[in-house]
């Protein structure tokens, strides 16, 4: 029994573990003949590649604009939400509720036309703030329902004291508020962000010829005769953020992917 | 217990505000464009439901929404079962438990075009791992031509990305179980099964509502993964609801694109309401699940 046990903690790890050995493996090995470096062969030429690519490190950095941008709106937009419906019940709240659901769930390709369409007569194409902007379109809903749980967990005489001792509400959030959740602060941050960072249908349709994410100039490089180590390596790149939020958020991972209704 | 005040309004302003333009806006542009014929944003003519009519009786349609309810019923059949079983192994095994539920979530922060780049190199007879050893055993895998082979690739690489949802939901509902419920089925003599339907089914059926939706939708609309792998081919077999839409908008017929996208959304939408209806249903019967 325990052999059985052990035997399915084994295969699982394999399966999961399979395909990042293989990019791995291939991010360090030579794939294309560079100058002193035989095809085939252990190197690190892959990633030194990538910084010798302006184009590569520029994708980097815009991914990380972007991803930030759209953390700090999600935040600064989801805290008053996630307070307001902590605390109060009002005239429509659910049917709020029902719409972010519904856009939480809508897939980026129903709305990637018009989205296009709309974001190129206001000039946010080829910019990391039309992106940032459209990632809330999921990311503000998830944002507002970890902060809600959090809060929620604060009890109600907190916020009450508080007033008494002649705090308005924007001084009461900013100073007692903010710190007593900000466990839950930081969980949601890390969620919209890695979200923001794995997400490519918005991100491919808003960048047309510049400010290209890491995502879409890892297909870039996909021509005649691709270098398929020099992806990899970027593959790696571009899983280090998750890796990171992982372990940080990992007594909070199932708050990921809470369903208010 | 929450006091009614409808000045919390004033709170929701900037998500509201960014709702509308991002979510709302968009929404309400694809239903206009959706009635009219456009050969560019210019010309607009008004034609009513015509594009509608002309989706719901294409059999073109019918086969890329039945391919998708397969996929769909394919991909929970398999993750849903597979993932609660493994949640309920990882919940026994302590240390090691913990450790593997942070590696079945890895999958989930990859971006998702990086996936059947991953998985194509995997296979790929002369550099992948899962090639090479197929050509040694003399297993022959086309996912090119073979539309067997292409399903089984992309029901395999959809389970690996996203397995780890099924199994954190799960565990989650299942580590705050009490020791003393299990002692108690004990001491009853309860079978494993009674033990599994009566205690730890219950704790996980509101985390396990959330996978089926969630694992619903996405795989309903799929797009992304199964583009890369073989653009809808051998034949169209893999050709889902997602990929006939790309294709209009990349054919630039946004009419039709947009009664397709409004259509599709109407399928979401239908699904989330279902959703809540389950949910409110089940918190009437017991109040104290699903807080």
């Amino acid at each position: 029994m325990i052999l059985l046990r052990a035997a399915a903690l084994v295969a699982l790890a394999m399966f999961i573990l399979l395909p990042l050995a293989q990019t791995i493996l291939l991010s360090f090995t030579a794939t294309l003949p560079h100058e002193g470096v035989k095809v085939g062969g252990i190197s690190l030429i892959n990633y030194r590649n990538i910084f010798a690519n302006p184009a590569l490190v520029d994708a980097l950095m815009n991914s990380l604009i972007y991803v930030l941008l759209n953390v700090a709106l999600c935040l600064i937009a989801g805290l008053p939400a996630a307070y307001a419906f902590a605390r109060y019940r009002f005239v429509g709240d659910r049917h709020f509720l029902f719409l972010m659901l519904a856009f939480r769930l809508t897939p980026p390709v129903v709305l990637s036309l018009p989205i296009f369409i709309l974001f190129a007569q206001f000039g946010l194409i080829n910019s990391p703030v039309g992106i940032a902007l459209v990632h809330c379109l999921f990311n503000l809903p998830i944002a507002i329902w970890i902060l809600e749980s959090f809060i929620r967990a604060v009890p109600r005489e907190f916020d009450e004291t508080a007033f008494l001792d002649g705090h308005s509400l924007p001084s009461f959030f900013l100073r007692h508020m903010i710190p007593a959740i900000a466990p839950g602060i930081g969980v949601a941050a890390f969620f919209c962000f890695i979200f923001s960072w794995v997400e490519v249908v918005f991100a491919r349709i808003l960048t047309v010829t510049a400010g290209k994410p890491i995502t879409m100039a890892i297909n870039a490089l996909f021509t005649f005769q691709t270098d398929i180590g020099l992806v990899m390596a970027m593959t790696v790149f571009s899983l280090l953020p998750g890796l990171a939020m992982i372990w940080f958020v990992r007594n909070h991972i199932a708050r990921g992917f809470v369903i208010r209704t | 217990m929450k006091s009614h005040d409808n000045r919390a309004w004033f709170l929701l302003i900037p998500a509201a505000a960014v709702m509308t333009f991002v979510g709302l806006l968009p929404l309400l542009t694809v239903l206009n464009f959706s009635f009219h014929d456009i050969f560019t944003l210019d010309s607009l003519h008004w034609i009513g439901t015509e594009w509608y009519e002309s989706i719901i009786t294409s059999t073109r349609f019918h086969a890329s929404l039945g391919r998708s309810l397969l996929f769909s019923t394919l991909v929970l059949g398999i993750q849903l079962p597979l993932g609660i079983a493994i949640a309920l192994l990882l919940v026994r095994s302590g240390r090691v438990g913990l450790f593997m539920l942070l590696l079945v979530a890895v999958p989930l922060v990859v971006p998702w075009n990086m996936i059947p780049i991953m998985w194509l190199s995997l296979v790929n007879p002369d550099t992948g791992l899962a090639g090479r050893a197929m050509v040694t055993l003399g297993i022959t895998f086309d996912y090119k031509f073979t539309a067997l082979h292409t399903w089984a690739l992309l029901l395999v690489m959809d389970t690996w990305h996203w397995l780890g949802l099924v199994v954190i939901l799960a565990y989650a509902g299942l580590s705050g179980i009490p020791r003393a419920y299990y002692q108690a089925a004990a001491i009853d003599g309860a079978s494993r099964w009674a033990l599994f339907r009566h205690i730890e089914l219950p704790r996980i059926s509101s985390a396990l509502f959330i996978v089926i939706l969630l694992r619903f939708v996405d795989s309903f609309m799929i797009y992304t993964e199964a583009f890369a792998i073989n653009a809808g081919g051998p034949n169209n077999a893999t050709t889902f609801l997602s990929l006939d839409l790309g294709e209009a908008i990349k054919g630039f017929s946004y009419g039709s694109a947009a009664a397709l996208a409004m259509v599709y959304f109407l399928i979401v939408l239908s699904v989330v309401r279902i959703f809540v209806a389950v949910t409110d249903h089940r918190k009437r019967q017991q109040p104290e699940v699903g807080a």
